[in-house]
């Protein structure tokens, strides 16, 4: 059966049975074009979707999906979503009453274009990328396109759909300088593929590589911190769990119970603005059909809110921002759109280490306790310039201090896109951090 | 899962448009889900997720294709689609095919789970990460644990049109436990997860208390550690999930996804001494019930032992079908994904230094003052530097040979090929862990492994003195 179908095959055998029930359908399709030799090495072209139930039964909050829409599959996945309902013991789970909120395509015409001219930019990309004389492999660079149609419907009267999507302009290569070898991972995304510029992306992805050559190990010390846009972007997105509403309830966010204290310097404003024009990560509605707006969580380094769905805004008693997130084979969670520190009146510098990169985000930061410790590569700053790169060492802080000790924040904005979120951060001047190195 | 007659019709309609070779790669999949807090369940889900994926190769040109309609019509469509894509690049031939004999191969059983995937009620499940939570709570000051449990059943059919066709079972089931410990204002976490590639009877091999205990205890240590110190030092690397760290700094970089196009810093050196004559690595896709096992990888290939190092000299790559087309290398079995939305490159399987010589106490008495990295969380490589990392989950001091206080909040930093070649002793207590690795073909499930292992210099990344 079609996903319409399908939706209103178990929405009807729900109500047949009295439970209330929501269903997010979801259709994804891929486009992605990768270039090798100044020719087409890989294209995939492609289409994923599926259908997931969240029920409720007498208060209790069971989930199941499937990807096969035959009736055989759904009532099993409904029946499974019920069965996982009675584990709970906790009965407080409801389904949020909703509206009719219509059709909304963040699309249109943005992602049109024949194949081939798509192939055409990952060729561009590649071959410009391949120009510098430093660059002595391209590892894969690539033209992609992701698109999702969602919809989300409920027993108790929500009904939403709307489509979005990006394309973007992906490469790796590897740079060489004497012995000195550097490898570039890097990316561009716009919501519509005519604002991508291959030439120009391949320029400045061999420019960032490139600075890098020649790096001398850094002296281990604490220096004065400029954090680059998409560094600082890197770093926020990893800790922006701690203003996740489900984490806060739970007590797993430091942030905690500190609404309307200072918990950082006047210069942090943090946005997140799912209505976002141009937004890499803008949706009209959230995963429950609640309408996206604009929140503000952290004016002027005082925390003004957290982020939630309807469950966490009943739990922390606090208005629903319309944040929440769910995939049709996830559970309800809470997750920002596009989130971002606001720019400010620029940076100067002094004497310190730029942080042009940083690596194993994943693995060295803990958003539970704040604490950071990221491999890192950067320039290293004397007499307000940039003197010479630096390598193979490590930047710790925690994050909550990094906060505080923001002294000054870039003007332009950039963005880092990681699925389906985007985090945007200008670059930001820290006090002190240790750097740990030779 | 398909009817032979439809996967060599889709062989065919590839092949007249032109292929060289062509691959159908279909599965199901059947997951469970369950998050417990405190001892209530959070979240329960089920999920059935199933789909195709098809991959044709034009010499050494690629096209891939997926969708989840596993209709005759759609099948063909895909294919076709691909088909015309190419024809836009490229020179669609005529040639047809004729029929195709598959080779059929099933697996031997050598990973079955005793427990299958409907065995025990849900609330048993509940019951025993209850015990995972229970024996968390070693002290007060642990305030929450969480615990969760994966389970996955997937069922996998490759066929190619070199009349390859295999078909595979994997069953998977993973627990996880973090434990949060609190004292004056101080938050620490403590982790702890068992994974193979079993049914429950993961609870008989890894008993949820232990692995409950183990959390807790980790959390209660690093609530008493200071700061880790800055800097460059001798490294004492935990055994088990320790050679996380050989599974970023070497690991990676042989793998035919970065050697083919000679973006890894190991490209080229097979026969050549790239490591220290104590180290042999190994990656071993036949372990029994190992969480990278599998009877054939993702290219319908049985998997196998690859002896990557032996005695410090480089012995073989990590290859796959389109490694092995463009580099010469015979391919290993080791052509991995994460599901039908991916197409396989080569991947590791179970990966880990074998046993040394070395006693544990000798070990450690070669190091005047030196960190002791016992338990890890994950890391990150760049194959074309060498440069990785990977971070420290728990730490303690090493002063004049002895271990000494316990010390939190390190990455570790260096370049692979130099690590390699800082490895001064290895202990024989060879043990492993389970990670899920992401790369250009997705999130796998991937074993690592070593004993212990001195490392006579890394970068440290604490913020202490």
């Amino acid at each position: 059966m079609t996903q319409e179908e399908a939706r209103r095959h178990v929405l009807g055998k729900a109500r047949a049975r009295g439970v209330a029930a929501e269903v997010l359908a979801e259709i994804g399709r891929e486009l992605t074009a990768r270039a090798h030799q100044r020719k087409l090495e890989q294209l995939t072209e492609a289409v994923r979707g599926g259908l997931g139930v969240r029920v409720v039964v007498e208060g209790r909050t069971g989930y199941a999906y499937s990807e096969e829409l035959t009736a055989e599959a759904l009532d099993w996945m409904l029946q499974e979503a019920i069965d996982n309902a009675g584990l709970q013991s906790e009965t407080g789970g409801f389904i949020p009453a909703g509206r009719a909120a219509g059709h909304k395509d963040l699309v249109g015409e943005a992602l049109r274009g024949s194949l081939e001219a798509k192939i055409q930019m990952a060729i561009g990309l590649e071959s410009t990328i391949r120009e510098d004389a430093r660059v002595k492999q391209v590892l894969h660079a690539s033209y992609a396109e992701r698109e999702w149609s969602v919809a989300i419907a409920s027993t108790e009267g929500a009904d939403g759909s709307y489509r979005r999507g990006v394309a973007g302009m992906i490469a790796s290569m590897v740079m060489q300088d004497g012995t000195s070898r550097k490898q570039g991972f890097d990316d561009e995304w716009s919501t519509t593929a005519a604002a991508l510029e291959p030439g120009r992306t391949a320029l400045e992805m061999t420019e960032r590589t490139g600075r890098l050559l020649g790096a001398k190990p850094l002296r281990t010390g604490r220096y004065r911190a400029y954090l680059e846009p998409k560094a600082a972007a890197a770093i926020l997105a990893a800790f922006t769990p701690m203003w996740n509403g489900k984490n806060v309830a739970e007590r797993r966010s430091p942030l905690a119970g500190r609404l309307g204290e200072s918990i950082g310097s006047p210069l942090l404003t943090l946005v997140d603005d799912p209505l976002l024009p141009e937004g890499l990560a803008s949706r009209p509605v959230d995963a429950e059909g609640t309408p996206g707006r604009r929140t503000v969580l952290v004016e002027g380094g005082v925390l003004t809110s957290y982020l939630t769905n309807s469950e966490t805004a009943r739990t922390l008693g606090q208005e629903n921002t319309g944040h929440a997130w769910r995939t049709y084979r996830g559970i309800l969670w809470v997750a920002p759109t596009n989130l971002y520190l606001a720019p400010g009146a620029g940076v100067t510098f002094t004497d310190g280490v730029v942080v042009a990169e940083v690596m194993g985000v994943h693995a060295g930061t803990n958003a539970i306790t704040g604490e950071f410790s990221v491999q890192a590569l950067g320039l290293r700053v004397e007499d307000g310039k940039i003197a010479y790169p630096v390598e193979n060492f490590a930047v710790a802080g925690n994050f909550l201090a990094l906060m505080r000790e923001i002294i000054a924040v870039g003007s332009e904005l950039k963005w880092v896109y990681a699925g389906r979120t985007a985090c945007g951060a200008p670059m930001i001047e820290v006090s002190a951090l240790t750097f740990a190195g030779a | 899962m398909l009817s032979e007659t439809l996967v060599a019709d889709v062989m065919a309609h590839a092949l007249r448009g032109g292929a060289s070779f062509a691959e159908l790669y279909v599965e199901r999949w059947r997951r469970r889900y369950l998050r417990v807090l405190n001892g209530e369940v959070k979240e329960a889900t089920s999920g059935l997720e199933y789909g195709a994926g098809v991959r044709l190769f034009y010499g050494t040109e690629v096209a891939y294709g997926y969708t989840n309609d596993l209709s005759p019509r759609a099948l063909l469509d895909v294919t076709g689609n691909l088909v015309r894509a190419r024809g836009a690049v490229g020179r669609v031939d005529s040639r047809g095919a004729g029929g195709l004999d598959f080779r059929k191969a099933a697996a031997r059983g050598l990973h079955t789970p005793q427990v299958r995937f409907d065995d025990h009620p849900k609330r048993y499940r509940l019951d025993r990460l209850r015990e995972a939570d229970a024996a968390a709570r070693i002290a007060p000051e642990i305030v929450q644990v969480e615990c969760t449990l994966q389970e996955w059943e997937q069922d996998i059919l490759v066929a190619n049109s070199l009349g390859t066709w295999a078909e595979d079972r994997r069953v998977r089931s993973r627990i996880a436990v973090n434990a949060i410990a609190q004292e004056n204002g101080t938050v620490q976490t403590g982790t702890a997860l068992e994974g193979l590639s079993v049914g429950l009877e993961l609870f008989d091999r890894h008993p949820p208390h232990e692995v409950g205990r183990r959390a807790g205890a980790q959390a209660l240590t690093n609530l008493r550690a200071g700061p880790a110190p800055a800097g460059t030092m001798p490294v004492v690397i935990g055994n088990g999930f320790g050679g996380v760290i050989f599974h970023e700094a070497v690991g990676h970089l042989l793998e035919t996804t970065s050697v083919a196009k000679k973006a890894s810093v190991l490209s080229d050196m097979v026969g050549q001494q790239v490591a220290g004559p104590v180290v042999t690595y190994i990656d071993d896709g036949t372990t029994r019930h190992g969480w990278g096992s599998s009877e054939f990888d993702d290219e319908g290939a049985p998997t196998q032992r690859t002896v990557l190092i032996e005695g410090g000299v480089l012995k073989s790559y990590l290859v796959d079908r389109w490694g092995s087309l463009l580099t010469g290398y015979a391919p290993t079995g080791s052509g991995r994904r994460q599901d039908y939305t991916f197409a396989p490159t080569s991947r590791m399987r179970n990966t880990f230094i074998a046993p040394g010589e070395t006693p544990l106490e000798a070990l450690f008495q070669q190091v005047d003052q030196g960190l002791y990295a016992k338990a890890f969380r994950g890391g990150q490589v760049k194959p074309g530097s060498g440069e990785y990392n990977f971070g420290v989950q728990e730490a303690y001091m090493i002063r004049r040979g002895r271990i000494a206080e316990a010390v939190r909040g390190a990455m570790l930093v260096g370049k692979g090929p130099d690590t390699l070649r800082r490895v001064v002793a290895i202990s024989g207590d060879l043990r492993t862990g389970s990670g899920m690795c992401g790369s250009l073909s997705g999130a796998i499930p991937v074993e690592v492994g070593q004993p212990h292992v001195l490392v006579s210099e890394i970068v440290v990344g604490g913020e202490g003195a």
